[in-house]
């Protein structure tokens, strides 16, 4: 029996014409979320399974960290916007989303006892679940650790040590944040000194935590995120936080972000979903997640071995307005600095 | 209308091709037109630090490329036309590699090695194409024509061999150049390779950077050197296969394969090392991946890997079969669209050919992260919602950007079979399409299905639009390049192997039944 290629494609065909998400009648609910999917879904899933509302979620991936969601939403928006609300694994592109007039304003219940610092006056976005920038390091191994930031410019720090190219991702938060604190020239000057100490320079936070795990560092400046997967893997590192003690900075917390977007539609669920998102219970879920972010809201039950931000250490007061307004134009200097 | 499309004129099946190519590549790209045509800036965009990394990319680009057609073109001429044991099990791994996402093989070298920086990068991509001369190459010493061959093979062993090596060679750089054009534009493996190891930067960056810092118009612009430099190469391929057309044509009989006699050995060695480098080894790594752990872990490798397996099905599952669904769309439009634009570049006035080259590759060379974002802009409208929110819109967009591989490949395949059997067809009153799948195509369907399979293997590949487009967003590029970026390595190795066993059955299944047909005949 001769059968025909055509009739082998039939499945193929079928396959990809009759996909569908179940949501024929489309989704109660457009989140565009840039936190790690294996973290958020779960979340999602939960608030869909309470409310009964079906949920399009669209994410983004570590490479873009942040930005091909938030520009997706700046192009959609001229013709036909579709998101109704943007969860922010950090914040400077949310408060840019504000500034283009994209978000809506929306005092949620949840978001009380969350510091006013991470809150919008306007109440356009609301912070939560925190990572902060620390450093990671081998306790296998002798060598000096960093305490302050300016150790990074001292070679008998530097030569162990490593840190993304701050081009993207809360890396680009932090640079942005100290050169608005010292001035971009000097900024550029600091990360020119620190290379010329010895200090490598990798392309993100999880890739210089990977290689000090694997022993190419001493330490690494990364994200307590990162540094609680290395820890969860098995190895024998631990965290520090820079500039503690009487008249230091303290350490910068970024924190996440969620907006309402205004997309015309489904505006109730979407609050329904801050308020979810918002609350101690999902604060409480990403702390005891392999990520274990940092609550906001004080009280938050959180893993042993955790630090409690203001309590534990100190932490860098950030005007953000400020960082969003400024981060486009230093991403395009430190680009020009580091890409060569 | 129906009756113009039953008729013998190829026009309206030409002006649908148009107008499909149109839908799925040109519309997306008039957003970025006037951005990427800023000629005046290209000056200013050339400063000595674009300039070095342009350079850096052109010559990691031409060495991947040249290491591609030293691996790939002795693999195809050995096992196609050798007899030695085990020659048609290495014709069915021949083009597996390809289906390997470069990003897992530089995982697993750099797992293997160690290796990182500029070199490692041409090895990677060198490994992961070397598939794309070997398959030209296969194809075209398949189709050689037995009586000239065999004829050589009369007079002088050496005569014969000689025409193997002219029969294939042109194919074999047609394949490198786009072995080429894929390096070139590829910022994931050497932004890999320079987080393991010491930092560089290659061109892609500075247009990634662009697209992210201002929008997607700023990184189109940013690409017009990169997308100047695969115009030319794609000239240069046409200008190949232009050269190709003259050679001898297929007689329909397949000429005989040369016993490897004393050489067996050695050629069985030298296959199967070439085999280990392009997939058993990496393969092996990747595997080795799914369960390893740091010192202090308690658990046992198959416990942690049979969790990655686990994990990979549960939470992948619905994205595979998303992406094989858009995926393998793409590849039945490229069935269809992909030899209409063959006979149709075979066909048409010689002035027009060069231009036309030019408008089905444009897709191919622009960044893709900029075919996203201008169709977002040309397709998300209110009356457009369906459409844009349905497996069509990436469907059609892959197989817009990776159309021209398919029609090279096709236009390859077309030139080599006698224009006599179509021109009969036509005396006898068959209808265009008729004429074009039955007699043009009717001897080259190998070729038609690798092209389609072509296209599904990048589809699948595919993420940077892949995070733009509401269909395609759930896919499995976006999961595994999600899960790779946050460390979750096991799970990275287990979906990447579940990804590529259900893109290696077919293509295995379909090897095989071809060398049953080839053995029947």
């Amino acid at each position: 029996m001769r059968i025909s290629r055509a009739t082998l494609l039939l499945p193929l065909l079928t396959l990809a014409c009759g996909h569908s998400d179940g949501m024929s009648s489309g989704p109660d609910l457009v989140v565009y979320c840039s936190l790690d999917q294996d973290l958020s879904e779960n979340i999602i899933a939960k608030f869909e399974a309470r409310t009964g509302f079906t949920v399009e979620t669209q994410f983004d991936v570590e490479r873009n960290k942040t930005v091909g969601l938030v520009n997706r939403i700046i192009a959609e928006a001229k013709n036909n916007p579709r998101a109704d609300v943007y969860w922010n694994n950090e914040i400077a592109h949310t408060l840019r989303l504000k500034d283009a007039g994209l978000t809506v304003a929306y005092q949620s219940p949840a978001a009380d006892g969350i510091p006013a610092a991470f809150r919008d006056a306007d109440h356009h976005w609301t912070g939560f679940a925190a990572r902060a920038r620390v450093i990671l390091y081998r306790t296998d191994r002798e060598g000096l650790v960093p305490e302050k930031l300016d150790d990074f410019l001292n070679p008998a720090y530097a030569v162990g040590g490593a840190m993304a190219q701050p081009l993207t991702g809360t890396t680009l938060t932090n640079a942005t944040v100290l050169s608005l604190q010292r001035g971009n020239d000097a900024m550029l000057s600091w990360f020119a000194a620190a290379e010329a100490a010895g200090l490598s320079f990798g392309a993100g936070n999880a890739d210089v935590m990977r290689r000090t795990t694997n022993g190419d560092f001493l330490w690494c400046f990364t994200d307590t995120d990162d540094a609680a997967k290395a820890i969860a893997q098995g190895h024998p590192v631990a965290v520090r936080y820079l500039e503690q003690g009487d008249g230091s900075l303290g350490v910068l917390l970024i924190p996440n972000s969620i907006c309402i977007l205004n997309s015309g539609k489904n505006l109730d669920a979407a609050k329904q979903f801050l308020d979810y998102i918002l609350s101690v219970e999902v604060e409480t879920q990403l702390a005891f997640s392999v990520a274990q972010q940092i609550p906001l809201h004080v009280g938050v039950a959180m893993p042993a071995g955790v630090q409690i931000p203001g309590q534990d250490y100190q932490v860098m007061a950030v005007d953000w307005p400020a960082v969003a307004a400024a981060i486009s134009a230093r991403a395009v200097a430190f680009q020009e600095a580091f890409v060569k | 209308m129906i009756a113009v499309f039953h008729g013998r004129s190829p026009r309206p099946w030409w002006s649908l091709a148009v107008g499909l190519t149109l839908l799925a590549a040109w519309l997306p790209l008039l957003p970025i037109l006037e951005p990427l045509l800023r000629f005046d800036r290209l000056a200013h965009m050339l400063d000595a630090r674009t300039a070095a990394l342009l350079w850096r990319s052109t010559w990691i680009s031409g060495l991947a490329a040249l290491l591609a057609i030293v691996l790939g073109w002795p693999y195809a001429l050995l096992c196609t036309r050798f007899q030695f044991p085990g020659a048609g099990l290495f014709r069915l791994l021949m083009p597996l590699p390809i289906l390997l996402p470069p990003l897992m093989v530089a995982q697993a070298w750099f797992g293997l090695t160690g290796m990182t920086g500029p070199l490692a990068t041409v090895f990677t991509f060198g490994v992961c194409y070397a598939p794309l001369p070997a398959l030209l190459a296969a194809r075209s010493l398949h189709k050689q024509a037995a009586s000239s061959f065999e004829s050589a093979l009369l007079i002088a062993p050496r005569l014969a061999f000689g025409s193997l090596l002219r029969i294939s060679f042109l194919p074999a750089m047609i394949g490198a150049g786009f072995a080429f054009l894929f390096a070139a534009a590829d910022f994931a493996v050497p932004d890999y390779f320079a987080t393991v190891g010491d930092l560089f930067h290659v061109y892609a960056a500075e247009i990634f950077g662009h697209s992210r810092n201002f929008d997607f118009t700023a990184g189109a612009t940013a690409s017009l050197p990169l997308v100047l430099l695969g115009v030319v190469i794609l000239l240069g391929n046409a200008i190949l296969l232009k050269r190709q057309l003259g050679y001898e044509k297929n007689s329909g009989r397949y000429a005989t394969a040369i016993s490897a006699g004393r050489l067996t050995l050695p050629i069985l060695l030298f296959m199967l090392t070439i085999v280990t480098v392009l997939l058993l080894a990496p393969l092996g790594r990747v595997i080795f991946e799914t369960g390893n752990q740091g010192p202090l872990s308690e658990r046992t490798w198959l416990e942690v890997s049979q969790q990655a397996f686990r994990e990979g099905i549960d939470r992948g599952r619905g994205d595979l079969m998303r992406t094989l669904g858009f995926s393998g769309l793409a590849g039945l439009l490229c069935l269809f669209l992909a030899p209409l634009w063959a006979h149709m570049l075979l066909h048409c006035k010689n002035w027009l050919r060069l231009p036309l080259v030019v408008l089905v590759s444009l897709p191919l060379l622009v960044p893709s992260v900029a075919l996203g974002f201008g169709s977002i802009l040309m397709f998300n409208r209110p009356w457009l919602d369906q459409f844009y929110s349905s497996s069509l819109l990436p469907a059609l967009l892959i197989a817009g950007r990776f159309l021209p591989i398919a029609v090279f490949l096709l236009l390859d395949a077309m030139s080599r079979v006698p224009d006599s059997r179509e021109e009969n067809a036509a005396l006898a009153g068959c209808s265009y399409l008729q004429r074009l799948f039955r007699y043009r195509l009717g001897t080259q369907h190998a070729s038609l299905w690798l092209a389609a399979g072509l296209v599904v293997a990048f589809g699948v590949r595919e993420l940077d639009f892949a995070i733009l487009l509401p269909a395609a967003n759930a896919s499995a590029a976006v999961r595994y390049y999600n899960a790779l970026h946050f460390s979750r390595d096991n799970f990275v190795a287990a979906y990447g192997l579940i990804l590529i066993l259900l893109l290696f059955l077919p293509v295995m299944l379909h090897g095989w039944w071809q060398s049953l047909r080839s053995s029947d005949q």
